[in-house]
C-alpha cells in the first residue's frame, strides 16, 4: 500500500479546511487532487508531507503510520520517506544544481560515491546532467522545475508529492513537462499525489482523480469516469467545460430520463437523480451540434437560440448561444454568423441529469448550508 | 531527457530512521532553544530594569547596608530635577526639529529634485553617521570653546571682540547634537520619500499645480507620518545623548537628565538611588516616544505603495540650486570635514595653539598611545568586547529573530516586545541598571559586564537587521529541506544560515561599530581593568590632554573605517 488517508480533518481557527477526507493510493499509482483554490487540496498534501498537523485522522505512508490523532502519533516531515515538488520549486539559491539534488542524500549521510551516482542518475532522468555545476540562480523556470523533481526522486521516496508543479510554467513548457512527469512516475513506480486546479493536467496525467470542494471529496474515479459521468454539478463544472440548463424532471428511470426545458422542449437524457421535479441537465460544449434554424424544426433535444458571440480558436469555433435566459457554449467547426437563429441538439446519452444544487460550491456554500 | 536509462531508482528506498513519536516531541530541541533564548533575553533586559526599580527604593548605593525609602521618588519632583527635565526637553525638542528639517530637506533634495551632488551628499551623510558623537563633541570643543580655534579667528585674526563662540552652553549642545543626529532623520525619511507612489505627484501636476505647490501641498502632507516618525526618533536620540552634553554641558553647568544621572552616580557623595529614579523617569519618556514612533511607522504605509518603475521627473531647483548646494556643503563641512581637520591638527601639535603657524609639531601624541599600558589594555579590551561581544549579540539576535518571525512558539510576542525594549532605554540608564545589579552577580569587575550591557543595549539592532532578512526568505525553502529529510536543526544550518549570511554580515558590522564606540553605557560601569577606548579618549580629553585624545580618536576612526571596508569587501556569495 502506498498512501492511506483516513478521516482527515484539518481546521484553521474555526474554519474547517479538510472535512473527513479518506482515500488510498496504491503503489505506483498517480492520483490527482483536483479542485478550485481553497478547496483543501494543498492542505491535504501538506498534511501527508507532515508540514501541517491535522486535527483528526490517520495517515499511512508505505504501511507506516505517520499520523494518528487517536494514538498521538505525528512523524515530522524529515522522518517521512517522501519527495515533494513545491509550486515555487523551492530551489535553494545558495546551492548549485548538484548540491540541491544531493541534499536529501547528504542529510541521510549516504557515502560520497552513492551520492554522486544517484544524483547523476536523477539529473539524467530529468535531462539536466550537463547542468550539474550550474548555480541554481542561472536556471530558467523550467530547469528549476526539473531540479525540483530530481531532488524529490533522488532518494527513492515511498511517496511523491506534487503541489501544482506546472502552474508557474508557460503553456508550451507545461504540456511537455506534464508528459515527462507522467513518464518519470511510470518509471519510478511510486505512489504519487498530484495537486492541481487545472483539469486538463488532472485528466491527462492521472490514474485516478479526486475532485475536491469545500474540504471534502465530491467524486473519485478514473479521468474517463469523472469527465463522462460526473456525480454532481460541482464535479461537472470543475472537470471539463460544461453547459447547464434548468429542467423539470418528469420521468426518472435508469438511463432514460424525460425532462422539459423552460421553453417546452422535451429532453431525453441519462442520469442518476431519482427525484422528480426541478433539476438540471449538463451537456459538454463539444457534444452539442449547432445548425442554422430551418423553421419548423422542433423535436426532443432540439433547443432554439441565437448566436451572440463567435470566437475562432483555430481548430474550431466557440459559440455563445442564447437559449432563453441561458447562455450555452458550443464547440463546432461549422461556420455560422453572429446573430443567426440556430438549433442546438444533442444525443440523449450526452445529456446528464443532475440535481438542482448550486454550481459553484465555493461561492454559494453558505446559502446552501 | 535520457529515457533509455534502466537503472532502477525505486529499487532501494532510503528510509530515514523513521520512528513513531508522540505529538511534537521530536522538536523538543527547538523548544528548548526557544526557552533558552527567552531566558537569556529576559535576563539581559529584565535584570537592569528590575535592579533600577529596586535601587529607586533604596537609601544607599548598590551593595551597601541600606533601607527602603520613598525619598528618591519624592526627590524626582525637586526643583533641581524638574529644571534639568525642562532643559533636557527644550534641548531635545530643538534638536529634533532642526535635525528633522535638515535631514528631511537633504532627503528631499536627493530624491525629489535635480540637485547635482546627490552622491556626494549621501556619502557625506554616511560619513557623519559613522562619526562617533563624543569625538564630534571633542572636535567642537577644540573649535568652539572660549580658547578655541573659531574665537582665535574672530578676535585675533579679524579683530572682532563683540561676538564670541561659547560651545559650553545649551546652544552648543543643540548645535553638536543637530550635526550628529541629522543623518538619522535623513535615513528615516529617505525610504518613504524614495518609494512614494509618484503618480500622486503626477496627478497634482496634471491638475495644474506648479512644482513648488506640488512639493508643499502634496509631497509634504504625504510625508507627514515619516516626518513625525523622524521627529520622535530624533527626540529620543537627543534625550539619550550622553557624551555630547557631558563634554560641553558639564563645563558650562548645563545639565541634561543623562549627565545629571552621571553626576549623581560618579561624584561624591553618590546618590545612586536618585540616579536610578531619574533613569526610570528618562526611560518612561523615551519608551513612550519610541512606542509612539512605532505606531506612526505602522500607519505610514498607506501612500507609499508603489513598485512601478516610473521615475518622476525631478523638480527643477532653478535659482535655488546655489542655496541648496551651500546648505549641503555647509553640513558636510561642519559635521565631518572641519572637525576631522581640527582633530588631526590637534593630534600633531605639542601644546594646543589655535594658530597653526605658531604651533610646535610632533608625533609624541601618537607615541604616547603605545607607551601607555592603560591605553594598550583599553585597546585589547575594546577589541574583545566589540569583536567577541558582537558574536554573542548576533547569535542572540538571530535566535530571537528566527523565533519571532518563523517559529512563533507560544510566547513569541512577549519575546519580541522584550527584545525591542532597549530601543526605549537610554544607554546610560542601562549602564546604571547593570551597575545596580552586577555587584550581586559573579561578573563583577570583568569584561562580561560590558558585554552583557552592550548586548542588551543594542539587541534591537541585531533583531531588526536579521528579522528583515528572515521574512524575506521564503518559508518553502525550509519546508523543502524538511521534506528532503533534514531535521529542523540541520535545515536551519544548511538552508537558513547561508541565506541569512548577508544580514549576519551587516548585523555583525553594525554591532561591532556600536560596541566599539559606545561610551554612555560604559561610563558608569568600567573599572581600571575593564577600560575601553572610548573611555580612554574621554579621560585624556577631560585631563586636558587634547593631543593624545585626538590622536587616539584618529587611530580609532582609522581602525573602524578599515574594518568597515574589510567587512564590506568580504565576498557576499548567495
Amino acid at each position: 500500500m502506498g498512501i492511506k488517508v483516513q478521516n482527515l480533518v484539518k481546521r484553521f481557527g474555526d474554519r474547517t479546511i479538510i472535512d473527513h477526507v479518506s482515500f488510498e493510493i496504491a503503489h505506483g499509482e498517480l492520483v490527482s487532487l483536483l479542485g478550485p483554490s481553497g478547496c483543501g487540496k494543498t492542505t491535504t498534501l501538506r498534511c501527508i508531507a507532515g508540514l501541517e498537523t491535522p486535527e483528526e485522522g490517520r495517515i499511512e505512508i508505505d504501511d507506516e503510520i505517520v499520523f494518528d490523532s487517536t494514538r498521538g502519533i505525528m512523524v515530522e516531515p524529515y522522518h517521512r520517506t517522501i519527495g515533494m515538488v513545491f509550486q515555487s520549486y523551492a530551489i535553494w539559491p545558495h546551492l548549485s544544481v548538484f548540491q540541491n539534488v544531493a541534499f536529501p542524500l547528504q542529510v541521510r549521510h549516504r557515502p560520497r560515491a552513492e551520492v554522486e551516482s544517484r544524483v547523476m542518475h536523477a539529473l539524467e532522468m530529468v535531462g539536466l546532467a550537463s547542468f550539474r555545476d550550474r548555480s541554481s540562480q542561472q536556471l530558467s523556470g523550467g530547469q528549476q522545475q526539473r531540479v525540483a523533481v530530481a531532488r524529490a526522486i533522488v532518494h527513492s521516496p515511498a511517496a511523491l508529492l506534487f503541489d501544482e508543479p506546472l502552474s508557474n510554467l508557460d503553456a508550451k513548457l507545461r504540456d511537455r513537462t506534464r508528459a515527462e512527469i507522467r513518464r518519470l512516475q511510470r518509471e519510478l513506480h511510486v505512489a504519487t499525489v498530484y495537486v492541481t486546479h487545472d483539469q486538463g493536467e488532472a485528466l491527462s496525467l492521472s490514474d485516478r482523480i479526486l475532485v475536491m470542494g469545500e474540504g471534502r471529496i465530491h467524486q473519485a474515479g478514473t479521468p474517463q469516469q469523472i469527465y463522462g459521468d460526473p456525480q454532481d454539478a460541482f464535479v461537472a463544472d470543475v472537470v471539463g467545460a460544461a453547459n447547464f440548463f434548468d429542467v423539470e424532471i418528469q420521468q426518472a428511470q435508469p438511463n432514460d430520463f424525460r425532462c422539459v426545458a423552460p421553453d417546452g422542449t422535451l429532453i431525453h437524457a441519462v442520469g442518476r437523480v431519482a427525484v422528480l421535479g426541478p433539476g438540471r441537465v449538463m451537456v459538454r460544449p463539444d457534444r452539442l451540434v449547432i445548425e442554422q434554424d430551418g423553421g419548423d424544426d422542433s423535436g426532443p433535444n432540439r433547443l432554439h437560440g441565437t448566436v451572440v458571440q463567435r470566437l475562432f480558436l483555430g481548430g474550431h469555433f466557440e459559440y455563445a448561444v442564447a437559449v432563453g435566459p441561458t447562455l450555452l457554449r458550443v464547440f463546432s467547426a461549422v461556420p455560422i454568423e453572429e446573430a443567426a437563429r440556430v438549433v442546438i441538439s444533442f444525443a440523449p446519452q450526452d445529456g446528464i441529469v443532475l440535481g438542482a444544487e448550486p454550481l459553484s460550491v465555493a461561492e454559494e456554500s453558505e446559502a446552501w448550508a | 531527457m535520457a529515457s533509455d536509462h534502466t537503472l532502477n531508482l525505486a529499487g532501494s528506498t532510503l528510509a530515514p530512521q523513521a520512528r513513531m513519536v508522540p505529538h511534537r516531541s521530536s522538536d523538543a530541541f527547538i523548544s528548548a532553544i526557544f526557552v533558552a533564548t527567552f531566558a537569556v533575553t529576559a535576563f539581559l533586559i529584565v535584570t537592569p530594569l528590575a535592579s533600577l526599580l529596586y535601587g529607586s527604593f533604596r537609601t544607599g548605593g548598590p551593595g551597601t547596608n541600606a533601607a527602603y525609602t520613598l525619598k528618591n521618588w519624592q526627590d524626582l519632583g525637586s526643583a533641581g530635577i524638574i529644571n534639568t527635565l525642562i532643559t533636557t526637553c527644550v534641548i531635545s525638542i530643538l534638536t529634533s526639529v532642526f535635525s528633522s528639517v535638515c535631514g528631511g530637506a537633504m532627503a528631499w533634495l536627493t530624491y525629489r529634485t535635480d540637485f547635482r551632488y546627490k552622491k556626494l551628499l549621501v556619502a557625506a551623510i554616511g560619513l557623519s553617521f559613522f562619526f562617533p558623537g563624543f569625538i564630534l563633541a571633542m572636535a567642537w570643543v577644540i573649535l568652539g570653546s572660549p580658547g578655541g580655534i573659531f574665537n582665535y579667528i574672530l578676535s585675533d585674526m579679524l579683530g572682532i571682540d563683540s561676538v564670541q563662540f561659547d560651545i559650553y552652553s545649551a546652544t552648543g549642545i543643540v548645535w553638536i547634537q543637530v550635526l550628529h543626529i541629522t543623518p538619522f532623520a535623513f535615513f528615516t525619511v529617505r525610504g518613504p520619500l524614495s518609494s512614494m507612489d509618484s503618480s500622486l505627484e503626477e496627478a497634482a501636476y496634471a491638475s495644474g499645480a506648479n512644482p513648488w505647490q506640488v512639493a508643499l501641498r502634496v509631497t509634504l502632507p504625504l510625508m507627514l507620518f515619516p516626518v513625525l516618525s523622524s521627529l520622535l526618533l530624533c527626540f529620543v536620540l537627543s534625550i539619550e545623548q550622553f557624551a555630547i552634553p557631558a563634554l560641553v554641558g558639564i563645563p558650562g553647568h548645563v545639565n541634561t537628565l543623562a549627565t545629571e544621572l552621571y553626576l549623581l552616580t560618579s561624584f561624591s557623595p553618590p546618590n545612586t538611588g536618585l540616579a536610578a529614579t531619574v533613569g526610570l523617569a528618562m526611560s518612561a519618556v523615551t519608551g513612550l516616544s519610541i512606542f509612539a514612533q512605532r505606531r506612526v511607522v505602522h500607519r505610514r504605509n498607506a501612500p507609499t505603495v508603489s513598485g512601478r518603475g516610473y521615475r518622476l521627473r525631478p523638480l527643477n531647483l532653478g535659482r535655488w540650486r546655489a542655496p541648496a548646494t551651500v546648505l549641503c556643503l555647509l553640513y558636510a563641512l561642519l559635521s565631518f570635514i572641519i572637525p576631522s581637520v581640527a582633530l588631526v591638527y590637534t593630534s600633531v601639535i605639542k601644546y594646543f595653539v589655535a594658530n597653526p603657524f605658531e604651533a610646535a609639531y610632533t608625533w609624541r601624541n601618537y607615541q604616547q598611545i603605545w607607551d601607555s599600558p592603560g591605553t594598550v589594555r583599553a585597546f585589547w579590551n575594546t577589541l574583545i568586547v566589540a569583536g567577541g561581544g558582537a558574536v554573542f549579540g548576533l547569535i542572540l539576535g538571530t535566535l530571537i529573530a528566527y523565533s519571532t518571525h518563523r517559529l512563533k512558539r507560544r510566547g513569541y510576542r512577549g519575546l519580541d516586545m522584550l527584545a525591542s525594549l532597549p530601543f526605549g532605554i537610554p544607554g546610560i540608564v542601562i549602564g546604571l541598571g547593570f551597575l545596580w545589579s552586577y555587584v550581586y552577580l559573579p561578573i563583577y569587575g570583568t569584561l562580561w559586564v560590558l558585554v552583557f550591557c552592550y548586548v542588551a543595549r543594542f539587541l534591537p539592532y541585531a533583531t531588526e537587521t536579521i528579522g528583515a532578512q528572515v521574512v524575506q526568505i521564503d518559508r518553502v525553502l525550509e519546508e523543502a529541506a524538511w521534506t528532503s529529510g533534514a531535521n529542523r536543526v540541520a535545515s536551519f544550518g544548511r538552508v537558513m544560515l547561508p541565506l541569512l549570511r548577508p544580514a549576519l554580515q551587516s548585523g555583525y558590522f553594525l554591532l561591532f561599530i556600536a560596541y566599539f564606540r559606545e561610551i554612555a553605557a560604559a561610563a558608569l560601569i568600567y573599572t581600571s581593568s575593564t577600560q575601553v577606548l572610548s573611555i580612554s579618549i574621554w579621560a585624556f580629553f577631560e585631563n586636558a590632554n587634547w593631543g593624545v585624545a585626538s590622536a587616539l580618536s584618529i587611530v580609532t576612526s582609522v581602525i573602524t573605517v578599515a574594518l568597515m571596508a574589510a567587512v564590506m569587501r568580504a565576498p557576499l556569495r548567495l
